[in-house]
């Protein structure tokens, strides 16, 4: 699993994106520096809500689509509910919904979708791409963020594609956790923090808001395409003097902060091998294997993580993991408290909006 | 407290609502009679603003589903999210001392506030995700319930895709209910219409100074301020659109444009007439 490189990608190497609204700048590669520049440069996509609006459509066709989408959404009931918890025909709709925000350029013209006239619509996306995508969320169960290449997470709308997570609302309550412990300790709010398997920059992201001027936060991914999506995400939000991106697994790309972080975050893979085959079809079918399974258990990487933990958090750090449930929350705490000779202090477990025991929390000693 | 026995919570499928009996009404005024609250007051999810004849609402499908409750905290501090039961009485009687307790133009003060400060006095419900969740599940769940505790007001919102939207949404859904729904006493003897009622009405209003600027619309958060001091009034005259067209410097006929240009206000001022037997405006 360990690559034989590690390199840095610094975000500020990076073309700024938005702020020139040119077309052609977004598919510029990732890093414009040759040194840090892998053999495979990687153009991260741009969420469809971001594309310039170029296309021009019929009211009409737009709104056949729409009828046509939305037949095809209410024909699912609760057929995938019931394979495997998917979605029902009502998020469905509302999906679909959202598919139109980010494709429409004039929001007012979704209103009149009811009395439809010669009027044309501008869109980000022609409507032949709007079938294919609509067929491919309904017929391939392709995850709806992925069609529009974004998620909103917290207050963020983040760009993704495939092979990069799609951040969970779960994994929020994170960044509730690290604000809560900087408001009781501001020192922390200087040092340098780490989001390890960072995916599309979401907790890295956050907490580098949080921190402002002072602090930093090192984001690090195994894979490739996770760091060029976290890196056009950390320059839409302009955080490229907070953020800092490294390529490699976990600790690898850490070395030179070894004892030295202030905060060490992780929503590591932590799904049991054997739980794999039976995801929604949505996560199990389309989202990266290598960011959902967590080996036999599920813990695998957690447990390297608090090992990691140990020697790379200062005295004072605070970590935060997220896991499984609470089955793999005792199991964490137990080994923390009974396996890592006195290294942590303060540990707890705090559950996620659903109720259900959600994440480790402690501190180094 | 009291407003607890009023909601029928059913925790595992669905909420209804119901109209109280006389008996529950006395006691309930009783108790609450400084908020002044409409005697057929019962609540509406904020989607579902129009009544059905049985005088039950059918909750719309997103109702129907297991909800997590927490209480907003003073510093935002949603560390410790916890999980309540449906026993409203539990939820109420801890907020009753706060917020019930003091000023006379009670209703109106919610609306004063910010909105952090009206979060602090709602509770937070959004979706209980059935299975594991995490990484498990791709689900936009992120519906948000807000239910105001010192009135057990209730507002949702479930279009928006983030539950950050979606508390904004609902949030302002609330200071629409609230508007509609909590009523304040108004001397008509010595009536002269607050400011923000004035800021609502049409130019053409003989009362109207130019220093109140252009007029506010539906749309605008303000509304909802003027909204509530126009029912306050419409109220106090038993529902009479001519009797309060004079307080207001409008004749009877542009404030009837009024209420209309407003679906919820259109309805509260219809509920309110068909109680007292008057034919609704259309």
């Amino acid at each position: 699993m360990k690559l034989s490189f590690s390199s840095a990608y610094f975000a500020s190497n990076f073309p700024v994106f938005l702020k020139s609204s040119v077309v052609t700048s977004l598919y510029r590669p990732v890093s414009s520096s040759s040194q840090s520049c892998l053999p495979t440069c990687l153009k991260p996509q741009v969420p469809l809500f971001l594309k310039p609006p170029i296309y021009s459509t019929a009211l009409s066709d737009l709104k056949s689509w729409h009828d046509w989408a939305k037949s095809l959404a209410t024909s699912i009931g609760s057929t995938f509910v019931e394979s495997d918890n998917g979605p029902d025909s009502s998020l469905l709709c509302r999906e679909l919904k959202w598919l139109m925000e980010d494709a429409v350029e004039d929001q007012s013209v979704l209103t009149q979708m009811g009395n439809v006239n010669n009027q044309t619509v501008i869109m980000r996306a022609d409507v032949e791409e709007l079938y294919s995508l609509w067929k491919q969320r309904i017929e391939d169960r392709r995850p709806f963020q992925y069609l529009v290449g974004c998620e909103h997470w917290k207050d963020l709308v983040l760009s993704v594609q495939d092979g990069v997570l799609i951040p969970r609302p779960e994994t929020e309550h994170i960044i509730d956790l690290v604000a809560d412990v900087l408001s009781k300790n501001e020192g922390l709010r200087q040092g340098v923090w780490a989001d390890l398997g960072t995916g599309s920059g979401a907790i890295a992201i956050a907490i580098g808001r949080m921190l402002g001027k002072c602090g930093r936060v090192i984001a690090t991914d195994f894979s490739p395409v996770a760091v060029a999506v976290a890196a056009y995400n950390v320059q839409r939000y302009c955080l490229q003097d907070v953020v800092q991106l490294k390529q490699g697994s976990w600790f690898e790309p850490l070395k030179n902060v070894e004892g030295k972080l202030a905060g060490l975050v992780s929503n590591p893979p932590y799904i049991p091998s054997k739980d794999i085959t039976g995801l929604q079809a949505e996560v199990g079918r389309h989202e990266p294997r290598v960011a959902l399974d967590g080996g036999i258990n599920g813990m695998d990487d957690l447990f390297h993580l608090c090992n990691g933990a140990a020697s790379m958090l200062k005295p004072g750090g605070f970590f935060a993991f997220e896991t499984n449930g609470e089955q793999q929350c005792k199991h964490l705490v137990d080994y923390l408290e009974n396996h890592t000779s006195g290294s942590f202090c303060g540990l707890k477990i705090e559950p996620d909006f659903a109720g259900i025991q959600r994440f480790v929390t402690g501190f180094r000693q | 407290m009291i407003m607890a026995n009023q909601i029928i919570w059913k925790s595992n499928s669905l909420i209804s609502f119901r109209k109280f009996s006389n008996a529950e009404i006395c006691s309930f005024h009783r108790s609450l009679h400084h908020l002044h609250l409409p005697p057929l007051f019962y609540y509406l999810p904020s989607y579902h603003l129009s009544s059905s004849p049985s005088g039950f609402l059918k909750a719309p499908p997103v109702l129907t589903r297991d909800w997590a409750w927490s209480q907003q905290r003073p510093n935002h501090c949603r560390g410790l999210f916890r999980c309540l039961k449906y026993s409203s009485t539990s939820i109420c009687a801890s907020s009753s001392n706060s917020s019930c307790s003091s000023s006379k133009d009670l209703g109106k003060g919610y609306l004063e506030l910010t909105d952090e400060e009206l979060m602090r006095q709602c509770e937070m419900g959004t979706f209980k995700a059935s299975g594991p969740g995490g990484q498990h599940r791709n689900k936009r769940e992120s519906a948000v319930r807000l239910k105001h505790l010192p009135t057990g007001i209730i507002a949702q919102a479930v279009e928006d895709r983030s539950q950050h939207k979606n508390r904004a949404s609902a949030l302002s859904r609330l200071r629409t209910l609230i508007a509609l729904k909590v009523r304040n006493d108004v001397d008509v003897d010595s009536y002269s219409p607050p400011r923000v009622l004035l800021q609502i009405l049409p130019p053409k209003s003989s009362i109207r100074g130019s220093d109140c600027g252009s007029q506010i619309g539906p749309n605008n958060p303000k509304f909802a301020l003027g909204m509530q001091a126009l029912l306050d009034l419409i109220f106090a005259v038993q529902g009479s659109i001519s009797e309060a067209a004079k307080f207001l410097g409008l004749s009877t006929g542009a404030l009837s444009r009024l209420i209309l240009s407003d679906d919820s206000l259109r309805m509260a001022v219809n509920e309110l007439r068909a109680s007292k037997d008057m034919k609704p405006l259309k």
